[in-house]
């Protein structure tokens, strides 16, 4: 028995939940992949490819848009397997059951991911579906961070605490979450843009700064643009509250910094998507960039409420006897 | 609770497998009526004694052809002989692809034609570019070529659908329901292959060869015909056949010129 699993730590459940959450952003940047190159019609069929089981389609045939569509199932169906390890690893290591349940819940969103990429390909990519599909594999993505955050060791045992509540209002944990909340409704309207095709319903950045309402498209794409100010401003309020507090807090600052970091790549991408006309790569990279935004988002609100509350040390947290034993 | 777990996770299981139990079937869906979903009612057509011909002239510099870049396909890249551009295709100052139809009210039925239209994929382009069908029309589509290839269709009046041809012989075949004007097809493997179609309820439709000649043999009487291209802005133009005569109609359609200040 090892010293870490003596302590209540399964370090490789917490690094696989790490890599498992890496994966992901990686299975989100290929799937932005697909709509980036418009490849997500190129596999007509689902489950199957041409006919072929999934597995078996020869690689000699992955040609032109296949490649993209086709590995992004690859990908993704990889994504599930190591999911389903992480449901069962959780299961039957993890003492605290709401943890548990909460790899659970990763698992059947997981499953349910895959029905909708399944669905929108067969339906032929309606908006709605291929929407609700972008927009599930960002909330896949958070259950993972945060079953990768609750198995940490940090979270275990070496959360500090920061009091009850910091200065200033709202509290920073709420500031936090609304953060997450503004990335999350701003990562649906993205999902929304692309996939109505709105993407260039405004073609040039950042003027006009109001552009001429002559159609749905162009609302979208607006909201996108005031949704993005609106994500940088709750960013930089988040950045500068945790700097001006708590920046002698790693668990915190670190995540914050990251944000902001990103928010600076992120707009650029976004202009450079406009001025590229969709250029596959900044379109893309726009896509994995804003995933990783409202994960270093989310990670910052659970840290943030996790290092407000009033926790118990990991002595409550003992090794699990194994069921089978 | 490990019961729990194991039931949670078996009705995953069993909601995935209904997900791999879906669509294997890649062919088209059939049309709901057989066609003539909205042929006109009416008298039966008199016979075309008529005909209506001309030329769809390009003015300007025709934009040169680009070339197409099909490193993502090695069979395309190897066996496509005129990997460029179709869009804008002109010879003898005149503009091929042009579907040319009868666009104002045609008050009669006509039978639909037994003759199949045939599209085929072939060096990764689809030939014909452009053509036309009458509603209810048998219309084969091949794939001619040794990769695949897959068929959408983006109608909006008939049934959207999306088809894969693996293999280098696959035919399938469909009809459609009802007049659509323009139907673009498109393989999503092969980003540069498009084909528009045009499906109508009578027969007074045609597409510009090269050299822009055109003829549509129709029935005397007035007729509004317009001119369609995928570049370029339609244009309409009425004109009134007499039994057995021939009348000229030419089109122009104008090349791009420098944006207006």
């Amino acid at each position: 028995m090892s010293e870490h699993d003596l302590a209540g730590e399964n370090i490789g459940l917490h690094r696989f939940a790490v890599f498992t959450a890496l994966t992901t952003v990686f299975l989100i940047f290929v799937g932005g992949l697909v709509t980036s190159t418009e490849s997500g019609l190129s596999v007509p069929d689902w489950p199957t490819t041409y006919g072929w089981n999934m597995f078996t389609f020869p690689i000699s045939k992955w040609v032109g848009g296949i490649r993209y569509e086709h590995g992004h199932r690859l990908l993704a169906s990889g994504v599930g397997f190591l999911t389903v390890i992480l449901a069962f690893w959780t299961w039957f290591r993890e003492k605290r059951k709401w943890v548990r349940w909460l790899a659970v819940a990763a698992l059947g969103t997981v499953i349910a991911q895959g029905v909708l990429g399944g669905l929108t390909v067969i339906f032929l990519l309606p908006a709605p579906i291929s929407t609700a599909h972008a927009c599930l594999a960002q909330t896949f993505f958070c259950l993972v961070i945060s079953i990768a955050l609750f198995t940490s060791p940090a979270w275990k045992r070496e959360l500090p605490s920061i009091g009850e509540s910091g200065p200033g209002a709202p509290r920073m944990p709420v500031l936090c979450a609304l953060t997450t909340v503004a990335v999350y409704v701003q990562l649906i309207l993205g999902a929304l843009m692309r996939h109505t095709d709105a993407g260039l319903a405004v073609r040039t950045f950042p003027f006009p700064l109001i552009p001429p309402f002559d159609s749905e498209k162009v609302a979208i794409h607006f909201a996108h643009r005031v949704g993005a100010l609106v994500v940088a401003t709750m960013i930089v309020w988040t950045f500068s509250r945790i700097y001006s507090h708590y920046s002698h807090h790693r668990l915190l600052f670190r995540p914050a910094m990251t944000m902001l970091a990103l928010l600076v790549l992120q707009i650029a991408l976004g202009a450079f998507t406009v001025w590229t006309a969709k250029g596959v790569l900044p379109t893309t990279a726009h896509v994995a960039t804003g995933a990783l935004i409202l994960g270093a988002s989310f990670l910052l609100t659970l840290r943030a409420f996790g290092m407000v509350s009033k926790r118990q040390p990991a002595a409550i947290y003992p090794f699990r006897e194994p069921a089978w034993k | 609770m490990q019961k729990r777990f194991l039931i949670v996770c078996s009705v995953s299981l069993l909601l995935a497998l209904a997900g791999c139990g879906g669509n294997t079937d890649t062919g088209i869906p059939p049309a709901s009526t057989g066609g003539a979903g909205n042929a006109p009612t009416g008298p039966v057509a008199p016979p075309a004694t008529a005909s209506v011909a001309g030329k769809i002239m390009f003015e300007g510099t025709p934009p040169p052809p680009t070339k197409i870049q099909m490193a993502a396909d090695p069979y395309c890249a190897k066996n496509s002989k005129d990997p460029v551009t179709e869009d804008v295709k002109v010879t003898d100052g005149g503009l091929e692809n042009v579907i040319v139809y009868v666009s104002s009210p045609v008050n009669a039925a006509f039978p639909t034609p037994t003759q199949t239209v045939e599209i085929d994929q072939s060096g990764c382009h689809y030939a014909p570019h452009a053509f036309t069908i009458m509603v209810g029309q048998p219309l084969k589509i091949k794939n001619s070529d040794e990769t695949l290839h897959n068929i959408h269709a983006f109608a909006e009046t008939n049934p959207q659908f999306n088809v894969g041809q693996p293999v280098k012989g696959m035919v399938n075949e469909t009809k459609f329901d009802k007049a659509e004007m323009p139907l673009p097809f498109k393989c999503d493997v092969h980003k540069w292959m498009s084909s528009f179609a045009g499906v109508f309820t009578h027969p007074y439709h045609t597409v510009s060869k090269a050299g822009g000649a055109y003829e549509i043999k129709l029935a005397p009487g007035t007729y509004e015909i317009t001119a369609w291209h995928e570049k370029f802005p339609p244009q309409k133009q009425t004109i009134e056949v007499k039994d057995g005569g021939k009348a000229d109609l030419n089109f122009t359609f104008k090349a791009a010129g420098p944006a207006a200040d």
